[in-house]
């Protein structure tokens, strides 16, 4: 610590040093090259560097008389969906940096085959490379906000903030870039450290102020509005970016150029973390549906709902570790770190450091593949909503059941696997762990092997499809009733008399499902012996197909109701009748059917066979009868 | 108001003449690869013919009147949308006279002082690359500018010609060699100059007893240029002032436009169609970007066609070059005055030089039956 502090106070010494000579230094460097440039030299300097701005020139001139029609067509197309969107702004960008690239290479090339005066040929390099990386982020601004032109935006940015902050863009890439080359080249040209040092402490400090400036302007209070209001209140971002800003530049200030560095990146991977989500969502949004006409926005409306939610989480994730990937890229680069060596080397210190990147790197891989679970599972419970245990059996139903209890299963598995592999990644052995887990294992086993018993039979019946909630089932003589909820271990059945079953499945044994399909319904009509069988039979065909055509029960027949004489008992004829309905409809239907015959019968002048039998005694002159029970 | 056509012809011819001399300055700068003497040579062929009467007369009515028609043009300006190389152009042109004044000056001064004055090409760059490098810097980024200006306008004239596909291969390898020849030149005869000062000191006195009188003519000549240049910035300032009191003119007065596909743009009352077009971000193709050459731009008129400014000489002649059909506008001449004005467009904005070369090829039609660009 306090070695930081000293070598801090060094930082500010050095610094009070640059500004304190660099006046003078400055003053005589300046007479100096202005002397050289008032000559033979000068002139001979500035003429080479016009050939190289006319050869560039040429080049991208050239370029751009093939290029440019091209370039107008992409303008003019619209882009019907985010991603041809961002293809066409590929395209823009591949043209607009090839343009670019044509310039600083012709110019590059030429450089070299002209006889420079001393210093000025690196001066120029300098120049170059600096235009190239300010026109090449003048492009990336010109393709992600384009200024004007909001229909080509591919970025989330309020309208008011674009042309400002477009220009901060363009600004903070000139001063940044300057930062980078001017100063170098002046030092090795010139020979003038404290200037070079004053140039680099000017820039870097306009830098950052053009950032805060930045940080309270784009990440600024939200508009008042009704909708804000009612949300709750958050750490402002602009203060953390501005705080942000603050630290990269303080230890760039105070620390050594490989602290700056790392600090630097640091804070362009918070902010980055920052604005990605708003960034990635922005692509899903019902912007781009706006484009699209009505028609395809149907077609697309079945899948589109899981996709809008699994995509940008899935996008979400992976740029996030993208970014912090890039920034430790970034870091390692900047450091000069040697990354082939830096795997092999022995240090324990890099070895845990390494060992913990993979743990990372396999918790954000763990975390994009629970991401890609969740959002699918919860999509498919949310599409399937809320059931109702007495309507209709619904054939998603088991999935209401099983889906949860694959999110459950996977967050168990996926955190386990997290855990045993992160512990094998930093160096500690696992098969102990695992043997140990084993055992335990077998013990339970073997103590929970009727609830075991229960949970396995259970994911067979619901993966066999056996019952859903809201289908009658019968299993056994005793065991019957409509299913009214399933559990990982039991089923719940609702007697039709009220009683609640809890039935664990390991007991469930053999089950009779009363609601799948079809049920087919027999019931039989007594009749007097002396009808006529062929007119009862068209009578009852008669009765059953003005029951198709029933408000009712029509819809429930999958049969009509027919009939036709099955028995002849002494002084009645069976009439045996069937139908064939949807589960669970049978009784209502019968009910019917026996009232529409019942009164067809009567319309036609038959009666049921009432049991009345005719006893004739010899001895009699007239029949007596006699009541009594007729054989059924 | 003036003829447009006349107008255009003119600017035409001046530039031409203004360009030929200046490609005889760099034509004889280019000389340098070889030697000075070739220079000395050749500079009677290329640099003498404008010191006679008739050429210099040529030359400076040339030089005021495409300088009159460009501020005239900066005057009559409704908007500011441009292209690049329009904006380009037109700051180097504006930068041009002020940049040649010592040159054109210190000529004239030269000139009083008559035969003395005679001198030799070598002796004249040794000034440049020794005892005044300032003149030299003056006069490089001068003839940078010009050239640049001036290559520009060729290019946009003649890419729409016809006969652009035969002469093209040729002219732009040309526009774009002259220069870097010619600097290469110059910086090979300076390289030469340097060497003869440092090997012949009878030389180096000869050219130092040249100087001394005009060094004295220095602080009459910087008088004469200060009047110069505070005159032609009242002229620039009034252009721009009218143009700007032409835009506030107007600036309350928004007039809609709508165009085929449902698009709409708004802009100011007495913009072009075009510029309403460019304002409001509508694919609209403009290959000359709004001088009336190309035709690219044209349009049918649906709705509102006496809203529209009448047509002009200029748009006569392009519409009936390309074979407009009847009821077509040139979007760029065509100026909003009111509302109500529905048009639409017949290329499409992805058209290109060759749409003003052969018409035919492009079609007659809508910009609906071509094809739609494909991402």
């Amino acid at each position: 610590m306090m070695a930081w502090m000293l070598a801090a106070k060094e930082r500010v010494a050095v610094w009070g040093a640059d500004l304190a000579q660099a006046p003078d230094e400055w003053q005589s460097w300046i007479d100096a090259l202005s002397l050289s440039v008032m000559s033979g030299t000068g002139v001979r300097a500035i003429t080479y560097s016009l050939i190289l701005l006319l050869v560039g020139g040429s080049a991208e001139w050239l370029f751009w008389t093939y290029a440019y029609a091209p370039l107008r067509a992409l303008h003019a197309t619209v882009a019907h969906s985010a991603r041809e969107a961002v293809r066409l702004g590929l395209r823009r960008l591949v043209l607009l940096c090839a343009g670019v690239l044509l310039f600083t290479g012709a110019t590059i090339a030429a450089s070299a085959m002209l006889s420079w005066p001393d210093g000025v040929h690196e001066a120029v390099v300098a120049v170059t490379l600096w235009l190239m990386v300010v026109r090449l982020c003048w492009a990336v601004v010109d393709v992600l906000l384009a200024p004007g032109r909001s229909a080509r935006r591919l970025a989330p940015v309020r309208p008011r903030h674009v042309p400002w902050l477009a220009a901060l863009a363009v600004l903070v890439a000139l001063l940044g870039s300057a930062a980078r080359f001017l100063p170098e080249l002046i030092e090795q040209t010139g020979n003038v450290p404290y200037s070079a040092g004053v140039l680099r402490l000017v820039l870097a400090t306009l830098t950052a102020l053009l950032l805060l400036l930045g940080a309270f302007v784009f990440f600024g209070p939200p508009v008042r509005s009704a909708a804000r209001r009612s949300r709750l209140p958050t750490f402002p971002r602009s203060f953390l970016v501005a705080a942000l800003v603050v630290m990269a530049y303080a230890v760039w200030l105070l620390g050594s150029p490989a602290v700056s560095t790392i600090a630097i990146v640091l804070a362009i991977v918070l902010v980055l973390q920052m604005v990605l989500r708003s960034a990635v969502f922005f692509f899903w949004s019902e912007r781009w549906n706006a484009h699209r006409d009505a028609a395809a926005r149907v077609e697309a409306g079945a899948d589109a709902g899981q996709r809008q939610t699994l995509m940008p989480h899935i996008v979400l994730s992976a740029m996030r570790f993208i970014v912090v990937l890039v920034g430790l890229g970034a870091c390692a680069v900047a450091l000069d770190t040697p990354i082939t060596d830096l795997a092999t080397r022995q240090g324990p210190l890099v070895r845990f450091a390494f060992s913990l990147l993979g743990v990372a790197a396999l918790g954000l891989l763990t975390h994009l593949v629970w991401i890609a679970v969740r959002t699918t599972i919860d999509q498919r419970l949310q599409n399937i909503g809320p059931l109702d245990p007495h309507g209709d059996p619904n054939p998603q139903a088991r999935l209401l059941t099983l889906l949860p209890l694959l999110r459950m299963t996977a967050a168990a598995a996926l955190a386990v696997m997290l855990l045993l592999s992160s512990l094998w990644a930093v160096g500690i052995e696992i098969t102990p762990l695992l043997a140990g887990a084993g055992v335990l294992g077998l013990a339970l086993g073997f103590g929970a092997q009727a609830l075991v018993r229960d949970v396995i039979a259970g994911i067979f019946f619901l993966a066999e499809d056996a019952f859903r909630i809201g289908e009658y089932i019968e299993s056994g003589t005793t065991t019957k009733g409509t299913v009214e909820r399933i559990t990982l271990r039991t089923v719940a059945l609702r007697h039709h008399n009220g009683p609640l079953h809890f039935v664990p499945y390991g007991a469930l044994g053999t089950v009779r499902n009363n609601s799948r399909d079809w049920v087919i319904e027999k019931f039989n009509l007594p009749l007097p012996i002396d009808v006529d069988s062929e007119t009862v039979r068209k009578l009852i065909k008669k009765v059953g197909e003005a029951m198709l055509q029933d408000e009712e029960v029509g819809h429930l027949l999958r049969e009509p109701l027919k009939g036709k004489l099955s028995r002849i008992d002494p002084g009645v004829k069976v009439f045996r009748c069937k139908f064939e309905t949807t589960p669970g409809k049978q009784f209502d239907v019968r009910a019917q059917a026996i009232k529409r015959l019942e009164a067809a019968l009567k319309a036609a002048g038959i009666g049921f066979a009432d049991g009345r039998q005719v006893v004739y005694l010899q001895r009699m002159e007239d029949p007596v009868q006699v009541v009594g029970a007729a054989p059924a | 108001m003036p003829s447009k056509t006349l107008l255009r012809n003119l600017r035409l011819v001046s530039g031409l003449v203004l360009m030929l001399f200046v490609i005889g300055h760099l034509a004889n700068l280019a000389l340098g690869l070889h030697s000075l003497g070739a220079m000395g040579a050749w500079r009677v062929l290329l640099l003498d013919p404008w010191r006679t009467p008739v050429g210099a007369g040529l030359l400076v009515a040339s030089a005021v009147v495409h300088t009159a028609l460009g501020l005239y043009a900066i005057a009559t300006r409704r908007s500011f949308s441009m292209s690049r190389t329009d904006a380009v152009q037109l700051v180097l042109g504006l930068l041009t006279p002020p940049m040649l004044i010592t040159h054109v000056v210190a000529t004239h001064i030269a000139a009083e002082f008559g035969k003395d004055f005679n001198f030799v090409y070598g002796q004249m760059l040794a000034v440049y690359w020794s005892f005044a490098p300032r003149y030299a810097f003056q006069q490089l980024f001068v003839v940078m500018m010009v050239w640049i200006h001036g290559a520009l306008g060729l290019y946009a004239w003649l890419v729409l010609l016809p006969s652009w596909k035969r002469i093209g291969g040729v002219v732009l390898p040309v526009l774009f060699a002259v220069p870097i020849l010619a600097l290469l030149g110059f910086a090979e005869s300076g390289r030469a100059v340097l060497e003869r000062l440092d090997t012949d000191p009878a030389w180096k006195t000869l050219i130092i007893e040249h100087l001394r009188p005009i060094a004295a003519m220095v602080a009459r000549m910087e008088a004469g240029k200060d009047r110069v240049l505070i005159a032609y910035a009242v002229l620039v300032a009034l252009a721009v002032g009218v143009m700007l009191v032409r835009m506030l003119r107007d600036r309350a007065r928004p007039v809609q436009v709508s165009y085929d596909g449902g698009q709409t743009a708004q802009g100011r009352r007495g913009l072009s169609v075009l510029e309403i077009s460019l304002a409001g971000d509508v694919a609209h193709a403009h290959v000359c970007s709004g001088r009336g050459r190309c035709g690219t731009c044209r349009v049918q008129v649906e709705q509102g066609a006496l809203a529209l400014s009448p047509l002009n000489d200029l748009e006569e002649s392009t519409l009936a070059r390309v074979h407009a059909p009847p009821g077509a506008r040139l979007a760029c001449q065509a100026r909003v005055l009111g509302p109500g004005v529905v048009v639409t467009r017949l290329l499409p904005a992805y058209a290109d030089a060759s749409a003003a070369r052969e018409p035919a090829s492009w079609g007659l039609e809508s910009a609906a039956h071509l094809p739609e660009p494909s991402p």
